[in-house]
């Protein structure tokens, strides 16, 4: 009876816990995937012939809705391949990435993968999930060297997997009209840290619903943190990171003071960046070159009231040449258990190389592959700021990956923004907080 | 029951035994479409969870039988031990907190008063509403600067916002916020419980109670009370088995758009779910995972035990 009773609790437990089923779940299936995949993937390789019988692709994506060149580029692709029928699978863009790998572990029949991000990106490596390829890209001649750089940094071991067909970098964005109105100077296209800072306490103004906040930082751990990366002389993958204690108090100053918004209440409230921009509460804002195309876009539909703005190169630390940024790419990569490889893998090319460019620049998106043609085609396009400055804003000097490759890039990553969320909401000190990059990511690297 | 004495007699042993074997068999095909659910998608995955704990998996490539290894690394894992502390304060402030406001709100619902089935409809709907929608809509009120909380009290006391509790943005407040949410959210749900344990008391001894001279307090500490002492430890199970689990909550109040959470905020489940799959160590997952099982299963032991000593 009492063991009845005692089995009878241990199943009722069991059944509440229903988390530890959640996990597990997925396991189970993921190894089972894992044995299936190879047999099926064999038997496809044969019968995928690009140009002749009818393939069906799909895409894994984010935001397809709010994404402006996913359906030119299929589109144009489909115009030269009309066997080709093209299907997207949008996994949200939160999160992405981890949807992604969960995805192909469970065996998702997905052939073209888009890769949001470096960590994620060595995370599917390090799976073997991604198709490599050197190879192909010895066959199809594809210069690497069209990509300013950035193929070579994302090599694994020798290794490519992806290839970029997004290149975007920092800027800062700017409302015309709130500087107007106060009466102040436009942002320039060299600016120091120091020049930046004093320029957006000069914007700051009102209380209520009519305040106007000088600058706005993003939640993102990249919007703050990698201020201090740009100096080029650390990285967020050294293991030391008492570099950034200066870039944290200048941040947490301009929080304190009132001049840039709360990051809890930001992060709490789910704050997209682009509102705060659009209904002109902030004058200046730091953001990836993505938002081109939005603010062009939304600024036609009404829907951003901030129609006069502006683009100038990202602020800089003393001593460091104007047009010192930020990057970060998105690349497209083929599932190594792809049913049609080849046919995924000639879509892949047609996207990230000068074809897909085109259509890419043609939306207001910046490809990979940036040529002087790419820049006209999109500094030419209707909505995009007319001044001169806007326009040169668009060259870079030097472009420091968010996040560089590296083995455990996603574990470090996970730890930096941990931490980076404490300083932020003054759940730690900022010694506090970078005590904890520098225990945690150095025993991450020691292992 | 003579009658069926008599068919058994007449029949041989041998068809006797497959009748039952064919009752069983009967029974067994009844229960047969939930149990093969149950095995197939949660007690195999978690047996197989129970093995992950003790390998270092990433998912994809070979696993490495690793011991203990798990286990040993949990006990010096301070983002682990934060996440565990906040579960149990989390618990602590959840569960009695609960219990009074259900059982009140049950008592007050179960005296004939005026609109009381629309009151009781309106006490359970936070439990039907949508966790997303009403977790935005706590997210503006509670919204230091603009909401209508911080604004009232600024209106009210004179003190100036900035000097306000910032709520969920606040590490102070944010634990306090959420037990709030959680109670007003799941207070319906256990007055539904404690109403029907209500109805289920005998009449008569609240009479034979008024009689001996029980006052209204008496009558609720000496009948009321102990008549519910099932309902109460059905209740208090199933609320600190949900409290330890709770995850959906809290990454809708406090996650934003990244999905993160912060030392203030962060509980086990979440623990888990980022150490399986942002950081793709399912062994390392799974051993927390384990942990947490053992200490719902201790609990729950230690409250069965409990029941039988003081609920009957």
């Amino acid at each position: 009876m009492n063991l009845k009773r005692f089995y009878g609790m241990t199943l009722a437990t069991a059944l509440s816990v229903s988390m530890l089923a959640g996990c597990s779940g997925n396991n189970s299936n993921k190894e089972a995937a894992a044995t299936n995949a190879p047999a099926s993937g064999n038997a496809a390789t044969a019968s995928a012939e690009p140009g002749k019988d009818p393939v069906t692709l799909k895409w894994a994506l984010w935001d397809w809705e709010a994404t402006a060149y996913y359906k030119p580029l299929i589109d144009a692709y489909k115009a030269a391949h009309p066997n080709v029928t093209i299907e997207y699978v949008d996994l949200g863009s939160t999160d992405y990435m981890t949807m992604l790998s969960t995805q192909l572990s469970g065996g998702a029949d997905l052939d073209v993968l888009t890769i949001k991000d470096i960590p994620g990106y060595s995370n599917l490596v390090k799976q073997n999930h991604l198709e490599p390829l050197k190879t192909y890209m010895g066959d199809k001649s594809i210069d690497p060297s069209l990509y300013g750089g950035t193929v070579e940094q994302i090599e694994v071991g020798g290794e490519v997997y992806a290839l970029p067909f997004r290149s975007d970098f920092w800027l800062v964005y700017y409302n015309k009209a709130l500087f107007d109105k106060a009466g102040v100077d436009y942002p320039s296209n060299d600016m120091t840290f120091d020049q930046y800072d004093e320029l957006a306490r000069k914007m700051t103004s009102g209380s209520g619903s009519e305040k106007v906040y000088g600058a706005h930082y993003h939640t993102w751990r990249s919007a703050v943190q990698l201020f201090g990366i740009l100096d080029g002389k650390n990285t967020v993958v050294g293991g030391n990171y008492d570099f950034l204690k200066p870039t944290y108090e200048r941040i947490l100053k301009e929080q304190e003071d009132g001049i840039v918004m709360d990051y809890a209440t930001l992060k709490t409230s789910s704050t997209h960046y682009s509102g705060v921009f659009y209904n002109n509460s902030v004058a200046m804002m730091n953001m990836g070159s993505w938002f081109i195309a939005t603010q062009i876009e939304k600024v036609k539909s009404g829907e951003s009231q901030s129609a006069e703005w502006g683009i100038v190169k990202y602020p800089h630390p003393d001593g460091v040449e104007a047009g010192t940024t930020l990057g970060t790419i998105t690349s497209l990569a083929v599932n190594q258990k792809s049913k049609h490889k080849e046919a995924a893998l000639d879509f892949m090319n047609f996207v990230t190389g000068a074809e897909g460019a085109k259509v890419i620049a043609s939306t207001g998106t910046i490809p990979a592959i940036k040529n002087d043609e790419v820049i006209n085609s999109i500094t030419s396009i209707d909505g995009f700021p007319a001044d001169e400055n806007s326009k040169a804003a668009l060259n870079t000097v030097q472009t420091y990956l968010e996040m560089p490759i590296h083995e455990k890039s996603a574990d470090i990553e996970v730890i930096l923004n941990e931490a980076h969320d404490n300083i932020m909401t003054k759940n730690a000190s900022i010694d506090e907080g970078l005590k904890d990059m520098n225990d945690r990511v150095g025993q991450l690297l020691n292992n | 029951m003579q009658n069926e004495t008599l068919l058994r007699t007449n029949k041989s042993p041998k068809s006797r035994l497959s009748r039952g074997l064919r009752d069983n068999l009967v029974a067994y095909s009844f229960i047969a479409p939930n149990f093969i659910g149950f095995a197939l998608f949660t007690l195999v995955p978690m047996i197989f969870a129970f093995i992950l704990a003790f390998v270092k998996w990433d998912g994809a490539n070979p696993m490495k039988f690793i011991g203990l290894d798990n286990f040993t690394r949990l006990i010096s894992d301070t983002t682990f031990h934060k996440a565990l502390w906040n579960t149990i304060v989390y618990t602590i402030g959840v569960v009695p907190l609960t219990m009074i406001v259900a059982l009140a709100l049950a008592i007050l619902l179960n005296q004939k008063i005026m609109g009381r089935n629309f009151m009781r409809t309106v006490f359970f709907f936070p439990y039907v509403a949508s966790l997303v929608a009403v977790a935005a809509v706590w997210n503006f009120i509670f919204s230091p600067t603009m909401g209508p909380i911080n604004n009232i009290l600024h209106t009210l006391t004179g003190i100036p916002l900035e000097d306000l509790p910032r709520w969920a943005a606040d590490k102070q407040w944010a634990m306090f916020t959420v037990v709030l949410f959680t109670v007003w959210k799941n207070m319906g749900y256990y007055m539904v419980i404690y109403l029907a344990g209500l109805q289920g008391i005998n009449p008569e001894l609240y009479e034979a109670a008024e009689l001996d001279g029980a006052g209204p307090w008496r009558r609720f500490r000496n009948v009321t009370v102990p008549q519910l002492a099932p309902t109460t430890f059905f209740v208090l199970m199933i609320l600190v088995i949900n409290s330890f689990k709770v995850y959906d909550i809290f990454i809708n109040l406090f996650a934003g758009a990244d999905n993160q959470l912060n030392n203030s905020t962060r509980v086990m489940v979440y623990q888990i779910y980022n150490t399986a799959f942002r950081s793709l160590d399912y062994g390392y997952a799974s051993a927390m995972a384990i942990v947490l099982f053992l200490l719902v299963l201790g609990i729950t032991i230690v409250q069965f035990r409990g029941e039988k000593k003081y609920g009957q």
